[in-house]
């Protein structure tokens, strides 16, 4: 431990274990220090990454086989207008329709724990040194320089390059002189439940969709409304995530926390008639909390905290990139991890670790159009003026815009402008797509994961199956002469397609209202041929053989 | 040596974790704040101040610093391989 390292990562968190694996990638001698004993000991949440994280994060994530706990079609949104009375709204339109649910995600529900060691693992067979149970306290500075890093056993550490991915709270970043700690109208303190449920009563029950909780604040049933990420159900395999947060500091008060944690948590499972059924199938396993930092991007000056110094970048939550919208971090996390390892590799190179050669990462991360979407998106924020007018019509018109379909009208231009890039660099991304989406459905079937249980690749006894992985694959093939073809008129298509893709947000505005009306109409239509769709892209995924869906070199 | 507790289930903390939270007496405005957020019930008011009552199931979520408006509460994680951990997050 004694020898200078290219690059020290702190923290083995999701966004640390993704900057080291890059980084020993390219070569580049890596350590990474957690203060846990065992990698994901310390990680809290409520866990959904949805699917921009893995279409665009790490290519290992895309093409791995990474541990999950159960695939989410997406969102039920239960307004509570009075909730003693029954009058509960349901807005469950970002659901993800059949045949493409589950297996075409809008995200995967995850422990942080397995999924944290899945990352460190990879870091570590591609080189990087992992050292756990060892706080960094401190850091070597000479010449104006962060030159390596100091343990809690007074150990110096020296390295080129530090990738701080420490966490929220930032304690070594304020430290370094970076930021200052964020106030506590940034911050939501996140009370997590988990409950054991038999994965049949999970699979009739929640299915693959999760539940959010939004009613007015006087009724005590979630926390309130725009101060905070408010109330959540995740299912698991066989278990549920119960997750109600909220910001230390509502209104310049102090909220009792202890109390009205307990107050939300009695009056959800006592009230809301869906946890009545849910009661007599469950059982309390775990109880626990973490702060993350869910408003710092809608802060103009915390906003504006430089992302890097002189031999250090911070990525993920400790460079405050939370999601304000969805309150996932994870996405950012990973995004963030590959910026910073890229521009870490070309600074070793060049000798140059200096905050002005940095600076490129902290332009990509600005210039990232999820991360700008993410962290910028206030819909959650904006619920509290709902509950100032106490009008229905505005506290469903954000649930909807946030957590509904009319997200559309936010989402849409940022994922054309991030796409286009990607067809534009890799024309079989498309297909490595699909072969995830079925890869990690199929995983999931199987509970077959990485340093678990590896699916074994097995030719089919079915000719039916067989005739059917023919077809995939020919399909797959087609997809990417497709996409050839479409990169090579990408000269032709230009002009059209980036303002198309700026400019769509502001027409779906106007669209949605129509074309909503228009898309329930067809899903009600076509229901029934779904359903059939549905079940038989289930049975071809869960008795193909896994080869067919896994990533061979295909230029 | 690990401890686990009645109320907060499927938490397990291991010793040695040290004091890594503390008050400054002088700062301290014995507003109470940190009693109002911390879940965990670590701290009391003695004599008009904020005091540590036990840190045995503190899950290191920093709450109490972030809310102190004195900045009399200097947190820091404990050592290395000790304090909370869980499986289930």
């Amino acid at each position: 431990m004694e020898e200078e390292y290219d690059i020290i990562v702190i923290g083995a968190g999701f966004g640390g274990s993704v900057a080291a694996k890059l980084s020993a990638d390219a070569g580049l001698k890596t350590s990474i220090f957690e203060r846990s004993k065992n990698v994901g000991d310390k990680v809290i949440s409520g866990l959904t990454i949805p699917f921009y994280g893995f279409l665009f994060g790490p290519y290992f994530i895309r093409d791995g086989n990474p541990p999950f706990e159960r695939p989410s079609d997406g969102v039920e949104n239960y307004i509570f207008n009075d909730l003693e009375k029954g009058d509960i709204i349901i807005d469950d339109s970002l659901k993800v329709p059949k045949p493409l649910s589950p297996i075409i995600a809008f995200g995967y529900n995850t422990y942080c724990k397995p999924f944290c060691q899945w990352q460190a693992q990879k870091a570590i067979e591609a080189g990087a040194e992992l050292y756990t149970s060892t706080t960094i306290t401190d850091f070597i500075k000479e010449d104006g320089y962060i030159k390596g890093v100091v343990t809690d056993e007074g150990k110096e550490i020296r390295g080129k390059l530090i990738i701080n991915a420490e966490g929220s709270q930032g304690l070594l970043a304020i430290k370094a002189g970076m930021r200052e700690k964020y106030p506590p109208e940034a911050i939501s303190l996140a009370d997590t439940y988990d409950y054991i449920m038999p994965k049949e009563e999970v699979d009739k029950i929640f299915g693959f969709s999760e539940k959010f909780c939004w009613g007015w604040d006087e009724q005590k049933a979630a926390p309130p409304l725009g101060h905070g990420n408010g109330l959540m159900v995740w299912p698991y395999r066989n278990s549920l995530h119960f997750m109600q947060d909220q910001c230390l500091r509502v209104n310049q008060k102090v909220p009792n926390l202890k109390k009205l944690f307990d107050l939300y948590h009695h009056n959800i499972t006592s009230k809301w008639p869906f946890w009545k059924q849910l009661a007599p199938r469950i059982k309390l396993r775990a109880r626990m909390w973490e702060n993350f930092e869910i408003y710092v991007g809608l802060n103009k000056k915390l906003h504006k905290n430089p992302m890097e110094t002189n031999g250090m970048i911070l990525i993920g939550d400790v460079a405050g990139l939370e999601s304000t919208e969805l309150c996932d971090g994870v996405p950012a996390a990973w995004f963030s991890a590959e910026a910073a390892a890229e521009v870490a590799i070309d600074a070793i190179k060049a000798d140059d670790v200096s905050k002005e050669f940095l600076k490129k990462y902290e332009t990509t991360i600005r210039n990232h159009p999820i991360i700008k979407w993410s962290i910028s998106g206030r819909n959650r924020y904006n619920l509290r003026f709902a509950q100032e007018e106490h009008d229905l019509k505005i506290l469903k018109k954000y649930i909807h815009n946030g957590w509904g379909l009319g997200a559309l009208s936010s989402f849409t231009s940022p994922f054309l402008q991030i796409l286009l890039p990607y067809l534009n660099k890799d024309p079989t991304i498309i297909s490595k797509w699909i072969k995830m989406y079925f890869r990690y459905f199929q995983n999931w079937l199987h509970k077959s994961y990485d340093f678990y249980q590896k699916r074994v690749n097995k030719i089919s006894s079915s000719k039916k199956i067989r005739n059917k992985e023919r077809k995939f694959l020919r399909w797959m093939r087609v997809i990417n002469v497709g996409m050839r073809a479409f990169r090579k008129m990408k000269k032709i298509l230009k002009p059209f397609m980036i303002p198309l893709s700026h400019s769509l947000n502001t027409f779906l505005k106007g669209f949605l209202p129509i074309f909503e009306s228009i898309y329930f109409a067809l899903l009600k239509l076509t229901q029934p041929i779904r359903a059939k769709m549905g079940n038989k892209l289930i049975d071809f995924v869960d008795k193909a053989n896994p080869s067919i869906f896994e990533i061979q070199n295909e230029g | 040596m690990v401890k686990t507790s009645k109320k907060f289930p499927g938490v397990e903390w291991i010793e040695g974790a040290g004091d890594f939270i503390k008050i400054d007496k002088e700062k301290c405005n014995g507003c109470a704040n940190c009693i109002n957020v911390c879940l965990a019930g670590c701290f009391e008011i003695v004599d008009k101040k904020a005091k540590i009552k036990t840190l045995e199931e503190c899950m290191e979520c920093a709450s109490c610093w972030y809310i102190c408006p004195e900045d009399a509460i200097k947190f820091f994680w404990p050592s290395g391989g000790t304090g909370y951990k869980s499986e289930w997050g």
